[in-house]
């Protein structure tokens, strides 16, 4: 082939462009520390850098409700705890008043009691988290129970679609109820007006130690014994669905990692490679460059005297 | 008897012939760097002899320059015309995709994705505590952070479209310019050759011209011959014919035309797109090259009208997705079995078909696609019993919900509401009036004054996962194929634009060996003529001295 001048320009030019682009590919992995800058790049591994990026995102949106879910929770079961502790109070209080050796001023006293352990009831029922009644249900800013009258301030729906479960998505189509309803805690019909039960028994109890009844203070205790069950089997729903979150909460922890690393393995430059072809290519264009410059130099123009 | 003086004539043909060719050397020197240059040579050959009347034999005349050529392989030029069309076109379809994946910004941490996440984060937020005023503000940014991404990213496509359509024009106007020149060419070079010259530099120039012609549009160059002319030779035309039609024939070139149509090409388009036509307004089809380049990618929407997949396309998918993903948000719409309407029988929205619901009594219970939206809730300050405000959480151009709704033919038939995001578009997408005007607006809740009730969002959050919104899958599945389809269109191009220009740099690597000016070659070209003058003008010198002996010194004693 008849090679001139010009050729040989062009093609050493054409050459240490290609070379310089690929120095300047393989600077960018080095400077951004990612395998690709654009989706052209690499289409596949963009698409499943979005798709990383989604997920990650997303688990650690779970973890934020997990852990909310849980604070929530753990409210929930301490207050309804302190409920309990109170009800076996009461109830102890009604099995001592039951005995016939209880004169009548110390059943008194014990009403006064009971009073008291009632109001507490009233107060707890209206416990709040970060300023939210928790078993208001969705009437998060309005109390459950109204201190003075003792009756339901509001109707919270537990049966049907309307049932104020308030839910947190935890995963992907996974959601958990994250309250206790009033009107299951306190018992009654729960429309706004009607007495809770806990409250009425209440009621009944010191009703009847004022009276000095004893058929009805062991009536009380029936009574009382049903509402610590019923406490008792909310409390055992909530701790199962603490059990459910820490179980979530474990396997979002793993997701994490697992996610974390994918990203990283699938967009992340692996640096030594990065720098060994660095200098691979740093030679090719050294070389280009010395090589281009011996032979564009001379012609028989240098060497004709 | 030959002639006493006939050696110095030999002479002189030898002086003259070495001469023309260091001219000719020189002149090849002198444009080893002019582009399309092809090197000339000499063309001489032995004079005629004489035929000796003794019966000698003849006796050599010396030598006659019959003129130069160029050295050009002209299938080479058409080869590089066939293929640098091509280069062209990819070349620009390359430069201008990348233009594309610049505006969308993926993967990265601030573009689609980032903020479509740190959206949905908001509202999980807000679905956590409903009633606090502070995490409303925060849907409210996010969503206006939102809405700013596909008002951004619209504008940037259309300030594309618009640097495209500049291109355009500006790319016509160089086409007109060339076949111009070309005109003008044709007529000097058509004048030189009449007398039987071959005008080689005024071919290079014109070739020059054809090989930056063939970059732009799809050409057929050649010269055709038409008769003969008085003189016995070939009546040479050259003709430039584009689509079927000549746009330079000889002497006459015609142009382009480029007008701006009141009627846009896609409904995506900027006014004032320029159609190109030829004089006669027939439209014109450049066929490839960097017109066709910049065409596709001005009004390729992949549709039957242009398969590609250039600025209208992606304005069209990010329309598409922002009327989708309003519908979803808004009212809860999901086209579960893609018949493009909004199929109402699940009536109490259990998102279940319960026994009975088939409402419109084709005996056939549709799937329900009128899950639960923003419009469907009710906001922080409601009350009891109020009634379904309607509120929109997007509309368009800032506009209200009921500004957007008022022109329903029936504000109640899902069907016709779903009509009304049609005007939707990327640019436009904002939040609703209402919202920016009180985040008391953000709808949470299914029933009138529960203020901890986040049912409304719960479902919001459900259709982001859901599969069936897009065609493609999820609002994220969506952009994700976008991207992927965008980088793959890119990466295409690329590869195209390099093969070709592999092709296109081989072709004129041979034409630059055959017809390039060698510095070396020419070197050893001057030393040659360069002895064959001082060797002819020796001849001079030595034939002097025999005239000398003969006449100044025979006969004398």
């Amino acid at each position: 082939m008849r090679i001139t001048n010009n050729m040989l320009v062009n093609n050493m030019m054409y050459n240490m462009g290609n070379n310089l682009e690929r120095l300047d590919r393989i600077q960018q992995q080095l400077a951004t520390g990612k395998k690709i800058a654009t989706p052209s790049d690499d289409p596949i591994v963009a698409s499943r850098a979005l798709k990383m990026r989604t997920d990650v995102a997303e688990i650690a949106q779970y973890k934020k409700n997990v852990e909310d879910a849980g604070s929530w929770l753990e409210v929930t079961e301490s207050t309804i705890s302190s409920v309990g502790d109170i009800l076996q109070k009461a109830r102890e209080l009604a099995v001592q008043a039951g005995n016939d050796a209880t004169t009548q001023s110390d059943k008194q006293k014990i009403a006064t009691e009971v009073t008291q352990l009632r109001s507490q009831i009233i107060q707890l029922s209206n416990t709040t988290y970060a300023g939210r009644y928790i078993f208001s249900g969705f009437k998060t800013d309005e109390t459950l129970i109204d201190e003075s009258t003792g009756f339901y301030n509001i109707e919270v729906q537990k049966t049907g679609a309307g049932r104020e479960d308030i839910k947190y998505e935890i995963g992907i189509g996974d959601t958990i109820n994250i309250n206790a309803l009033g009107s299951e805690i306190f018992g009654g019909a729960g429309t706004a007006g009607s007495t809770p039960k806990m409250v009425d028994d209440l009621d009944k109890m010191i009703a009847a130690l004022n009276g000095n009844d004893g058929e009805q203070i062991r009536e009380a205790i029936t009574d009382i014994q049903s509402n610590i069950d019923n406490t008792l089997m909310i409390r055992s729903d909530i701790g199962a669905r603490t059990n459910r979150l820490d179980l979530t909460s474990n396997r979002l922890l793993a997701d994490e990692s697992t996610f974390t690393k994918l990203m990283s393995q699938n967009e992340d430059a692996d640096m030594a490679e990065v720098i060994m072809k660095l200098k691979n290519e740093e030679n090719v264009y050294n070389a280009s460059l010395s090589g281009g410059a011996r032979i564009i130099q001379p012609t028989l123009v240098d060497f004709i005297k | 008897m030959r002639a006493s003086f006939f050696g110095l004539n030999i002479s002189m043909t030898g002086l003259y012939a070495s001469q023309r060719a260091l001219d000719i050397t020189n002149h090849n020197i002198s444009n080893v760097n002019t582009p399309g240059y092809s090197r000339q040579t000499v063309n001489q050959k032995a004079d005629t002899p004489i035929a000796m009347s003794d019966g000698t034999g003849m006796v050599g005349n010396g030598a006659r320059v019959l003129g130069s050529e160029r050295v050009r392989d002209e299938y080479l030029d058409f080869k590089y015309w066939s293929e640098n069309v091509s280069y062209g076109e990819w070349d620009i379809k390359e430069t201008m995709l990348s233009d594309v994946e610049a505006v969308f910004n993926e993967p990265s941490d601030s573009g689609f994705n980032t903020v479509l996440n740190d959206y949905f984060s908001a509202i999980h937020e807000l679905s956590k505590d409903p009633s606090s005023v502070a995490t409303r503000a925060l849907v409210k940014e996010k969503g206006i952070t939102l809405t700013n991404y596909f008002n951004s990213t619209a504008t940037h496509l259309e300030k594309i479209q618009s640097d495209l359509n500049y291109s355009v024009k500006s790319k016509v106007d160089e086409i007109n310019s060339i076949s111009e020149q070309v005109r003008a060419l044709n007529e000097q070079i058509y004048k030189y050759e009449l007398q039987g010259d071959t005008a080689s530099d005024l071919r290079d120039q014109r070739t020059v011209l054809i090989d930056k012609l063939s970059k732009l549009a799809k050409i057929n160059a050649q010269e055709v011959t038409v008769g003969k002319l008085a003189n016995g030779k070939d009546d040479v035309r050259f003709q430039i014919v584009v689509n079927g039609k000549f746009l330079v024939d000889n002497f006459s070139s015609y142009k382009i035309k480029y007008n701006q149509s009141d009627t846009k090409n896609n409904p995506e388009d900027i006014p004032g797109i320029y159609n190109l036509s030829w004089d006669d307004g027939t439209p014109f089809e450049p066929g490839g090259g960097e017109l066709k380049g910049y065409i596709d990618v001005r009004d390729g929407a992949g549709d039957a009208k242009n398969e590609f997949k250039g600025v209208p396309y992606y304005q069209r998918k990010m329309n598409e997705f922002v009327r989708t993903f309003a519908k979803a948000f808004n009212e809860g719409f999901i086209d579960y079995d893609g018949d493009g309407a909004v199929d109402t029988e699940d009536t109490d929205g259990d998102g279940v078909l319960d026994v009975g619901e088939d409402a419109n009594g084709d005996g056939v219970l549709d799937i329900g696609e009128n899950k639960t939206g923003h419009a469907d809730g009710y906001g922080l300050n409601s009350a009891t019993g109020d009634a379904l405000p309607g509120i929109r959480f997007f509309t368009m151009n800032d506009i209200s919900a009921a500004d957007f709704v008022a022109s329903a033919a029936d504000p109640t038939d899902p069907n016709d509401i779903d009509d009304l995001y049609n005007n939707m578009t990327a640019k436009n997408f904002t939040l609703s009036k209402d919202i920016q005007d009180s985040v008391d607006n953000i709808f949470t809740s299914t029933t009138a004054g529960e203020k901890g009730n986040g049912e409304v969002l719960l479902s919001i959050i459900e259709f982001r996962h859901d599969s069936k919104v897009f065609n493609e899958g999820t609002p994220e599945d969506f952009m994700r194929s976008l991207i992927s389809n965008l980088g793959i269109d890119s990466q295409q191009s690329g590869r195209m634009s390099l093969n070709q220009e592999t092709i296109v740099k081989q072709i004129d690597n041979r034409r630059t060996s055959n017809s390039g000016v060698s510095l070396d070659e020419e070197m050893a070209n001057m030393v040659k003529y360069q002895h064959a003058y001082n060797a002819a003008a020796r001849m001079i010198t030595t034939l002097s001295s025999i005239y000398d002996t003969l006449i100044n010194r025979m006969g004398r004693f």
